[in-house]
C-alpha cells in the first residue's frame, strides 16, 4: 500500500513536471543586465518566499546592482562599510506613494524590509548621490536574469497564456503575451 | 594726498576685492579616485559637511578602511613588507592610480550702483583723467589647477595655484603647497589624532576658511592691516604691517583633534614679513635654490617666526551616545551633519619691523632706525548647525605697537624711535546658512570692522570732524557691509552664484575743511558668479 502511494506521487510529480516549460529569448536594444519576468497571474498568488536575500552597501555601491525577487519576500540591507549609509527609494513600479526610508544604521547590521507590491524599486542613498542599486518585485516566482549579452530563461513556467514584462535600468518597460507550452520564445527590444 | 594716488588707492582697493574673490575649491580627483559625488564631502562646494571634515582631518582619505573605497587602485612603491627592512630599504609608499588633478574655473559678471562715479568728481590736483567705472562689468576670474590625495602611511598632500587670474595668464599664485604627515601620535604613545604636523605654505587654521571659502566675496576681517595709523600728537603714520590673516603662512603647524566633534587645536611657527616686500634675492648670500643671485629669494623680512595658535571645541548635541560620537549623525531619514556647537579661540602673535632713515645719537651719521614692534590678532568664535541651518561668527582684535621717530632740535632728521599710540582695529562677521533644497543655498552675512588704521576710513572720519586729508571715508571710522546671497548648484560640480554687497555711505571732504567735496555715495554691488571644476 505504502509503496503505491509513493509511486502515485512519482507519477503525479512526473506528470506536473512534464506541464511546465520555460520562456526564453533575448533582451536587445541596451546594454547589460535586464530582468523578465511573468506578470500578475489572475485569480492566482503565490506564498512568499521564506528566503531573505541580502543586498549590500559596499565601498559605495548597492551589491548587487539588481536584485530580483518574488512579490512578499523580505528583503535584508546590510551596510558592510565603515561610513554611514542609508537607503530609501522614492517609488515602486512608477508608484511615489509606496516610496520609503529605511533610516541609518552602522556597520555590519541589517534592516529587513518586505516587498508587498511588484514594479522597480530605485534603491538611494541620501549622503551618496551616486549609488544607486535596483530591486525587481516579480508579482510571480516566474522571473529571469538576462546574462550581459541579452539572453535569458525563466524555468519551470506552467503551461498556459501569460503577459511577460521585460525590465531594464533606464529603459522603458515591454510587456509582451507569451503563451507557454513547452518551450516557449520571447523577444524584447527596449530603448531609453 | 594727490588725487592721483587717490585714484590709486581706490582701484587698488578694487582690485584687492577682485583678487580675493571667491578663491574656492572643490576636489573632482577624490570624486574620480573614489567614484563618489562631491555631496559626500560637500554641502554646497567648497564647503564641507560633517564626513568632508572628517576626509580632511585623515589626510584626504576615508577615515577608516580607506583602502575598501577606492575605484582607482594606487600604484605601490614598495611592498608593503618592505617596511619590515627598514632602515636597510626605502620606506614602501604609493601614489595615487591617476594623477589627482582638478580644475576649476569661474568668471563673474557685476552692476556697481548709480552713483559709483561720485568719487571721480573730485577734481584731480595733478592734472590727468579720472578713471570711469562700468555699470556692468564680466570679469573673468580664475583657472586654477590642484591636487590633492594620500601617498600612504598617512602621508597627506596638497597643491594648488591659479594658473590665469583676471584672463591674463600666468599671473596667478600658489596657493596652499604643504606635505602633512598624520597621526604622528601613533609613534608617542599618544591619543590618536592627536598630533599632526603640516610643512609648507598653507592658510592658517583659521576658524573659517577664507582660501576655500564659498562665498563671492572676501571676510572683510581677514584681509584687515594695520597700515596708515596717525598719532594726533605726532601727525605722521608709522605702523605699516602689512600681514592679515587672509595670507598664506610659510612654515611649521602641528594640530590634532577633529573637526567634526571634539576638541582640534593648531601651533603654527610661520615667515614673519610685515613689510608685504616680496621674496628678495640678495647679491652674495645664495638662496635655498640657488647661487649668490638666482633661487626662490627670502620671504621673512624678519629672523622672527610669527607664532598662530587656535584651540576650539565642538559639542556635537545628538543625545544618543552613538550618534554624537559618530561621524556623522544618525538621522531618522539618513545620515546627517550633526546638531552642534563649536567654541573657540585664535591668537597671533608677531613683531612688525618698523624703520627709519636717520642718524646715530650723535645726529650726524646716517643711520637706518629699526624695531620690532609687537602686535597680535586675537579672538574668538562660534558656529551652530541645526539640520538645514548654520550660524556662525567670528570676531578679531587686531593690536600693533607703534613707535615713531623722534628728531631732536638741531638734527636734521630722527635719532630714534619712541612709543606711539597703538594702532588697533577690531571687527568680525557673522553669517548663517539656511539650505532651502540640497542645492540651494541662502546667505546673509554682516561684516564689521572698526579701525584707528584703516587703510579706507582714515582716522575716525565723521561729518562733524573730518580728519585732515582724509579723502575716502565713510562717516565713521566703522565698516558695516551686509551681503545677502545665494548660491545654485546646477550640477555637483557646477554652481551659480549672487550677492548684493550693500555698503556704507561714503563721503569726500575738502582736506581741512568741513566741505563735501562731491555728494556722498554708496557702492553696492551686486555680483553673480558662475564657475565649475572638473
Amino acid at each position: 500500500m505504502k509503496r503505491s502511494l509513493v509511486l502515485a506521487v512519482l507519477v503525479m510529480t512526473a506528470f506536473v513536471t512534464s506541464q511546465a516549460g520555460t520562456i526564453s529569448g533575448k533582451v536587445s536594444g541596451v546594454a547589460g543586465e535586464s530582468v523578465v519576468y511573468v506578470d500578475t497571474i489572475q485569480g492566482k498568488t503565490f506564498p512568499a518566499p521564506t528566503a531573505q536575500p541580502v543586498i549590500d552597501q559596499k565601498g559605495l555601491m548597492f551589491q548587487p546592482h539588481i536584485a530580483v525577487v518574488q512579490q512578499g519576500t523580505t528583503v535584508e540591507f546590510l551596510n558592510s562599510d565603515s561610513v554611514a549609509h542609508n537607503v530609501f527609494w522614492i517609488s515602486v513600479g512608477g508608484n511615489k506613494k509606496l516610496g520609503h526610508n529605511l533610516g541609518t544604521w552602522p556597520k555590519g547590521e541589517k534592516r529587513p524590509f518586505k516587498f508587498d507590491n511588484p514594479g522597480a524599486v530605485p534603491l538611494l542613498c541620501n549622503v551618496h548621490p551616486e549609488m544607486s542599486g535596483y530591486v525587481v518585485v516579480s508579482p510571480t516566482p516566474y522571473f529571469a536574469t538576462s546574462d550581459k549579452s541579452g539572453e535569458y530563461k525563466i524555468e519551470n513556467v506552467p503551461d498556459g497564456s501569460y503577459t511577460v514584462v521585460a525590465w531594464h535600468e533606464g529603459a522603458k518597460n515591454q510587456s509582451k503575451p507569451v503563451t507557454v507550452a513547452g518551450d516557449s520564445k520571447a523577444d524584447f527590444t527596449l530603448s531609453k | 594726498m594727490d588725487a592721483q594716488r587717490r585714484v590709486s588707492l581706490l582701484l587698488t582697493f578694487i582690485l584687492m576685492v577682485l583678487l580675493l574673490t571667491g578663491s574656492s575649491y572643490a576636489i573632482p580627483a577624490f570624486s574620480r579616485q573614489y567614484g563618489t559625488s562631491c555631496a559626500t564631502c560637500h554641502i554646497d562646494f567648497p564647503k564641507l559637511n560633517d564626513f568632508g571634515k572628517a576626509f580632511k582631518d585623515a589626510g584626504f582619505k576615508f577615515p577608516k578602511d580607506d583602502e575598501t573605497f577606492i575605484k582607482i587602485p594606487p600604484v605601490m612603491l614598495g611592498a608593503p613588507a618592505q617596511a619590515e627592512m627598514w632602515p636597510h630599504t626605502i620606506f614602501p609608499g604609493t601614489i595615487p592610480g591617476l594623477p589627482p588633478i582638478g580644475l576649476r574655473f569661474n568668471q563673474f559678471f557685476q552692476v556697481v550702483s548709480n552713483n559709483r562715479n561720485n568719487f571721480n568728481a573730485q577734481p584731480l590736483t595733478m592734472g590727468g583723467v579720472n578713471p570711469y567705472i562700468p555699470r556692468t562689468d564680466f570679469e573673468p576670474g580664475f583657472f586654477s589647477i590642484f591636487t590633492a590625495g594620500n601617498f600612504g602611511s598617512n602621508i597627506g598632500f596638497w597643491v594648488d595655484d591659479d594658473i590665469s587670474v583676471s584672463g591674463a595668464n600666468a599671473n596667478g599664485s600658489l596657493g596652499d603647497a604643504y606635505l602633512r604627515f598624520e597621526d604622528l601620535s601613533r609613534f608617542l604613545k599618544m591619543p590618536a589624532d592627536s598630533l599632526t604636523m603640516k610643512i609648507g605654505q598653507f592658510e592658517l587654521d583659521l576658524p573659517f576658511t577664507q582660501a576655500r571659502a564659498y562665498d563671492i566675496s572676501p571676510y572683510d576681517i581677514y584681509s584687515q592691516a594695520n597700515i596708515g595709523a596717525v598719532n594726533p600728537a605726532y601727525p605722521q603714520q608709522f605702523v605699516n604691517n602689512n600681514f592679515s590673516l587672509a595670507g598664506p603662512g610659510r612654515g611649521v603647524e602641528i594640530s590634532g583633534g577633529h573637526h567634526y566633534g571634539g576638541y582640534h587645536y593648531s601651533i603654527a611657527i610661520v615667515d614673519q614679513n610685515t613689510s608685504g616686500t616680496s621674496p628678495t634675492n640678495y647679491p652674495n648670500i645664495p638662496s635655498a635654490t640657488g647661487g649668490s643671485t638666482d633661487g626662490v629669494g627670502y620671504f621673512s623680512d624678519s629672523s622672527f617666526k610669527d607664532l598662530y595658535g587656535r584651540l576650539a571645541y565642538r559639542f556635537n548635541l545628538e543625545r544618543d551616545p552613538e550618534s554624537r560620537h559618530s561621524i556623522q549623525a544618525a538621522g531618522a531619514t539618513g545620515p546627517r551633519d550633526h546638531t552642534y556647537l563649536t567654541l573657540g579661540t585664535y591668537y597671533l602673535y608677531g613683531r612688525s619691523v618698523q624703520t627709519a632713515a636717520g642718524f646715530l645719537a650723535n645726529g650726524t651719521t646716517p643711520a637706518d632706525l629699526v624695531v620690532h614692534e609687537p602686535f597680535y590678532r586675537l579672538g574668538g568664535d562660534f558656529d551652530f548647525n541645526y539640520r538645514k541651518f548654520n550660524v556662525y561668527g567670528l570676531y578679531m582684535d587686531g593690536h600693533d605697537n607703534d613707535v615713531l621717530p623722534f628728531t631732536p632740535a638741531g638734527v636734521a632728521g630722527p635719532t630714534g624711535l619712541i612709543a606711539g599710540r597703538p594702532a588697533t582695529f577690531s571687527g568680525g562677521f557673522i553669517q548663517s546658512d539656511y539650505m532651502v533644497y540640497p542645492w540651494l543655498m541662502t546667505i546673509m552675512r554682516w561684516d564689521r570692522v572698526g579701525s584707528t588704521a584703516d587703510f579706507l576710513n582714515g582716522i575716525g572720519a565723521s561729518a562733524s570732524a573730518p580728519p585732515p586729508g582724509n579723502y575716502f571715508s565713510p562717516f565713521s571710522s566703522v565698516r558695516n557691509r551686509f551681503t545677502p546671497g545665494a548660491q545654485f548648484l546646477i550640477r555637483a560640480n557646477i554652481k551659480a552664484s549672487f550677492e548684493y554687497q550693500i555698503r556704507p555711505k561714503q563721503v569726500v571732504y575738502v582736506p581741512g575743511t568741513t566741505t563735501q567735496l562731491i555728494s556722498p555715495f554708496r557702492t553696492n554691488t551686486a555680483t553673480a558668479g558662475l564657475e565649475f571644476v572638473y
